[in-house]
């Protein structure tokens, strides 16, 4: 700016002062941004630069070493089961809810309770995934009494197969022929049969062994009796042929054993027909009554030994895909452990509801009259959605599984607080690979903050990618 | 192509009052082309989508050729629907836009392409049939709007406000180019619209409809020189009809009309006369159009005012006067030619054929 | 209505039937099939979290040997023993009333600071003078994408430099939580705030600096009343996210004395894996804040949820 002296000469204003000018209207602008600034300066910048160095050095951080890191985070079999189980959630989680997301948003237009309904759909992302961790553990867990899902499981089960009274021990491979002792033999399809031949008017005597006292007591044994003949009939005895008093007495009745109740029996032709069924009384006694001529033998079904329900460990590290014989790198990138699903399926059940809410937003936002022009041009509910709706949701359904496929990049708590110690390795992920050689037992960078580069590198261009997408 | 008889249909929501349409009976025979006409929310789209399935019917009944349609979904009726924001499908081209009804009732893939050449042909839309919509002009996406609608053969075409989304000079174009498609098609046409002078250039026959009544059904004459009341007087013909409440006053040779102030005055004829008479009314309200009022004082018989300028608008061939006559504002067309100034005050004039007569309460005109 | 037509019952018969079977195939029976599809999906959404408040009801006798279901029919098996003796620990360190506290001591100033400070950047980048505005803008945006998995080891380090240097090493303290907290809610706050701002005239600003009022006047009183909806917005989402966040906590505060809820879940689920009947009651504790915080202010969560696709 230029003034005129009083001689008439022309004094320009010194640059300085248009400088002080400029800061003196800004100053209280720039302060107001200095915070903000300083804060993502020191936290988020320079350590995110300074941890792509970390993972250059050594786990000291005192020695240069290149690349070894990162061989180091390809050779381990632990990190590459991270990447594996981190793999497994990124092609499974994103497309599931991200379906029942659009599934439950498209439903909802039609009912009158919808909000109530959205409400309970979108409230677990409120919790803490700790705390939801927790309660999926018990959905899961493998006691019957405490996991709902082996609840129904067992329910099921017990209705198609219902247990036997004297269940079978699978952890020792215990079959039927097992118990078999005195004047009995495994017979076909897990029966055990006498195999003395017995006529109208005979008895058998058929011991059992391996009985536990347990199920004695459940089923009310009482003292054996010796069968009395019967004209016309078979009559018989089946008891638990083992007495700690006389160990090696497997052929008569001993004083403390006891008869065994409740075992259906077949009376089994010389040609191998059942003609006859009974079931042994409390004191393992039975008989057969009007039996036609003829020899038979004794057979003890099969279904007295149906194991009882043994329950899905729904938290436990057994692999989905057949990996059995494989070495363990191939193992740790291939195996699928079980729990992995457990959790997708809890995690799924967070973050629906946010896939929903998102949807349900574009899907309000459509034109409504592009799908009365599909109405009217013949379009069922179903081809609406099809063919006019989903294609015009796809910009949303797109944002919403990319942004799940970053949310599943980063997974930790869930997978902290609801696998059991024993599933924590084969279930890890990269994160979780992050805080476990990062901080447990001290401070060590160098391999963590390879992995940390790494999941830096995977997440930001799909990140990146999305945020224009929402921009747009 | 079909006809099209609604009769007494009637639309009422839940929560409202009052009626959206209220006992509206028309015929729509084979092949016409008629305007549904009225000011915003007079109900004339709702009764358009209630003819294509997309609003249920509270009672009445909807007939499309000789069948009640009632109860069928849009789909069944064999109507075509066009859209004012003209809803083409955002993520299909052109021709899969046009194609799409066809290939959803199993019409074989040759059919269809010949369909849609052949709609893309009249439309001129040829060498657009790969792009998508948000690659196209408003102009254009209107065309395939109506492609879409061609290309199924409907009985019916519904139009909802076609142009009412295109700049003045398009919507002029595709006026002409509308009316071209009818005559070639020979299809019935049941077109909406806000817009009297649509409705006046493209249809056979016009229907008026006004807070979910039909005021009147005619031809685009019928309609400007025989109002069935003040409401159609007023909304045919642009600039509106003047209207001037007058006393009626007994004279000499029979009744004529007298404005408050006296500045207006109508020699009523023996046929006007006896028309006042036998509606038993000592008031009416007096319609005329501003392009019947002459700036010259005329003679035998008609209406004689006095009158100031107030506003002059200069169109060109002709002036749009706004003029006031004691308490009452009125609007003539003069000839641009004619010399006049703010201010002026003069005699006008208009002939008894050109005055319309509406009864002061009910606002019927008087026969 | 229609007038009477000898000919009407006989057109009309076969016609209402059809009436009819038109009317039930399209409205009742789809209806009534999402109806019932979606209350089944909504009692499997609901189940877990209300078998999780059932076994904290439930004494510890009952754990593991009948299911949390049977309280449908045997309804005077719930009992408060569990919350009993979880408050009656009362403020004890390792108790769940003391990491109720912590979570709060570390969520409220994290939540306050980053609207505070956001809201302050926002301004500064919408009504500020000065160049490179939205550069800058889309720089901080762009630290929306880091993860902050990146920063964890590094801070760690500088906080102890900062030891080194001042005597007060962050890390092991909550403030030092809370620094982590806010600079990683920094991005997404700028953003939420500075979008909003944009929508505020620049004239509200000029009548007020003619009437006299200084930059931090016009501020406080003109822009930050404007922007309560969106700071509303920003602070629930913060504050959920910091309150359910378990592993800076587990980074920073690790070992210490105080922890918030989630580490004391953590805590809780890992050493005695079979306690359930109490460590739900903590986990029903730490569920039952952000639920009120949700339920009051659902309008601008679900805003927030829309605004922000990226944590």
């Amino acid at each position: 700016m230029t003034s005129i002296g009083a001689e008439g000469s022309t004094v320009t204003a010194p640059k300085v002062s248009r400088r002080r000018g400029w800061w003196r209207k800004n100053w209280i602008s720039l302060a107001f941004i200095a915070p903000g600034i300083i804060w993502l300066l020191a936290i988020v910048v320079y350590p995110t630069i300074a941890t792509i160095r970390f993972s250059f050095f050594n786990e000291a951080a005192t020695k240069f070493v290149g690349l070894h890191n990162y061989a180091s985070v390809f050779s381990t079999d632990s990190i590459l089961t991270a990447f594996k189980n981190n793999i497994v959630w990124v092609l499974i989680f994103p497309f599931f809810v991200t379906f029942i997301g659009l599934m439950v948003a498209v439903l909802t237009e039609r009912i009158r309770w919808a909000t109530a309904f959205k409400a309970v759909i979108v409230m677990p992302i409120v919790f803490s995934t700790t705390a939801s961790a927790l309660v999926w553990r018990t959905v899961f867990d493998l006691n019957p009494h405490v996991g709902v899902v082996n609840a129904i499981e067992q329910t099921l089960s017990d209705w198609f197969r219902t247990p036997g009274a004297y269940p079978l021990n699978s952890s020792i491979g215990q079959t039927a022929a097992s118990l078999a002792s005195f004047n009995a033999q495994g017979g076909p399809n897990g029966t055990v049969i006498s195999k003395s031949v017995v006529h109208p008017g005979g008895t058998v005597m058929i011991g059992m062994t391996r009985i536990s006292a347990a199920t004695l007591q459940t089923l009310g044994a009482t003292t054996p009796v010796s069968p009395h003949k019967m004209s016309g009939g078979i009559s018989g005895l089946v008891w638990n042929d083992f007495s700690p008093l006389q160990i090696t007495n497997t052929t008569t009745i001993v004083s403390d054993e006891h008869g065994l109740p409740n075992l259906r029996l077949s009376l089994v032709s010389s040609k191998g027909l059942s003609v006859a069924s009974t079931v042994t009384n409390s004191s393992g006694d039975f008989s057969f009554s009007h039996v036609a001529r003829g020899s038979y033998h004794v057979e003890i079904q099969s279904s007295n030994f149906q194991n009882a329900f043994e329950g899905t460990f729904w938290l436990g590290s057994q692999s989905i895909t057949p990996t059995n014989g494989l070495n363990q790198t191939a193992q740790s990138l291939l195996s699928v452990p079980l729990i992995d699903l457990a959790m997708i399926i809890s995690y799924i059940w967070i973050w629906a509801g946010f896939a929903m809410v998102l949807i349900g937003a574009g899907l309000a936002s459509l034109n409504r009259e592009v799908l009365e022009a599909a109405e009217i041009d013949g379009a069922t509910e179903w081809q609406k959605l099809r063919r006019v709706t989903i294609p015009m949701l796809a910009p949303v359904l797109t944002v919403v599984f990319v942004t799940m496929v970053i949310n599943v990049l980063k997974v930790f708590d869930i997978i902290l607080n609801m696998a059991p110690g024993s599933s924590q390795g084969p279930a890890t992920t990269l994160a979780l690979t992050i805080y476990n050689d990062g901080f447990t037992g001290g401070i060590h960078s160098g391999v963590a903050s390879a992995v940390a580069v790494i999941l830096f590198l995977l997440v930001v261009p799909i990140m990146y990618w999305n945020l224009k997408k929402i921009k747009g | 192509m079909s006809s099209v008889t609604l009769r007494e249909l009637t639309k009422k929501y839940d929560g409202n009052d009052a009626y959206s349409l209220d006992s509206v009976s028309l015929d729509v025979a084979h092949g016409e082309f008629i305007c549904l006409v009225g000011p915003s929310g007079c109900g004339k789209t709702t009764a358009l989508r209630m003819i294509a399935g997309l609003e249920s019917v509270t009672s009445g009944d909807i007939e499309i050729g000789d069948r009640v349609v009632n109860d069928l979904a849009p789909r069944d009726r064999d109507i075509a629907l066009v859209f004012q924001s003209y809803a083409l499908y955002p993520h299909m081209t052109v021709s899969e836009n046009m194609s799409f009804g066809l290939k959803l009732r199993k019409v074989p893939k040759d059919e269809i392409k010949k369909a849609v050449i052949d709609a893309a042909r009249i439309l001129d839309l040829e060498q657009y049939l790969d792009r998508k919509p948000g690659q196209l002009s408003g102009g254009q996406r209107q065309r395939v709007a109506l492609g879409r609608a061609i290309v199924r053969n409907p009985s019916a075409f519904l139009m909802d406000e076609p142009l009412s989304n295109l700049d003045a000079k398009l919507r002029v174009q595709t006026r002409a180019e509308i009316a071209r498609l009818h005559h070639r098609l020979g299809a019935t046409m049941i077109y909406v619209t806000h817009d009297q002078v649509e409705a006046m250039t493209m249809a056979d026959r016009i229907a008026v409809i006004n807070l979910g009544k039909l005021e009147q059904v005619g031809s685009p004459r019928d309609l400007y020189d025989r109002p069935a009341n003040q409401f159609v007087g007023g909304f045919i013909g642009s600039p509106s009809m003047n209207f001037v409440p007058m006393h009626v006053e007994s004279v000499d040779d029979g009744l004529r009309l007298v404005s408050d102030g006296g500045d207006m005055d109508v020699a009523l004829g023996g046929v006007e006369s006896s028309v006042i008479r036998r509606a038993g009314v000592s008031e009416v309200v007096m319609g005329v159009r501003p392009e019947h009022i002459d700036h010259v004082p005329r003679s035998g018989g008609g209406l004689q005012m006095r009158a100031s300028v107030d506003v002059i608008e200069f169109l060109g061939n002709d002036e749009h006067v706004h003029l006031t006559s004691g308490d009452h504002v009125l609007v003539a067309i003069v000839d641009a030619r004619t010399p006049l100034t703010i201010g002026d005050s003069l005699t006008l004039s208009a002939s008894i054929e050109a005055i319309h007569l509406f009864h002061p309460e009910t606002g019927a005109a008087l026969k | 209505m229609s007038k009477v037509d000898p000919l009407e019952d006989e057109k009309a018969a076969p016609l209402k039937e059809r009436r009819v079977a038109v009317v039930a195939r399209r409205l009742h029976i789809s209806t009534l099939t999402v109806n019932i599809a979606l209350g089944l999906v909504a009692i499997f959404w609901l189940v877990p979290t209300i078998s999780l408040l059932i076994i904290s009801l439930r004494p510890e006798s009952l754990f593991g040997t009948s299911g949390w279901w049977t309280v449908f029919t045997a309804p005077s098996q719930l009992t408060f023993g569990n919350y009993t003796t979880v408050f009656s620990q009362g403020f004890a360190t390792g108790g769940v009333l003391n990491s109720l506290i912590t979570s709060l001591e570390i969520t409220i100033p994290a939540t306050i600071l980053v609207a505070l400070i956001s809201s302050l950047a926002a301004y500064s980048l919408v009504f500020g003078f000065w160049r490179g505005r939205d550069m800058i803008f889309l720089v901080i945006v762009g630290l929306m994408v880091v993860p902050l998995q990146v920063a964890l080891i590094p801070v760690v380090q500088f906080y102890r430099e900062l030891g080194n240097l001042f005597g007060l090493n962050p890390y092991g303290t909550i403030p030092g939580v809370i620094i982590f907290h806010v600079a990683f809610g920094l991005p997404f706050g700028i953003f939420l705030m500075r979008n909003f701002l944009t929508g505020i005239p620049r004239d509200l600003l000029e009548a007020g600096r003619i009437e006299g009022a200084g930059e931090w006047k016009i501020f406080y009183r003109i822009v930050l009343p404007l922007a309560l909806p969106a700071i509303a917005s920003l602070a629930i989402f913060q504050f959920i996210w910091v309150w359910n966040d378990l592993l800076v906590a587990l980074v920073f505060l690790g070992g210490n004395v105080h922890t918030p809820l989630t580490i004391y879940l953590y805590d809780q689920t890992r050493s005695l894996a079979a306690n359930y009947w109490i460590v739900s009651t903590g986990a029903v504790v730490s569920i039952f804040v952000p639920l009120i915080v949700f339920f009051s202010f659902q309008r601008y969560f679900v805003r927030g949820v829309l605004a922000g696709a990226v944590k």
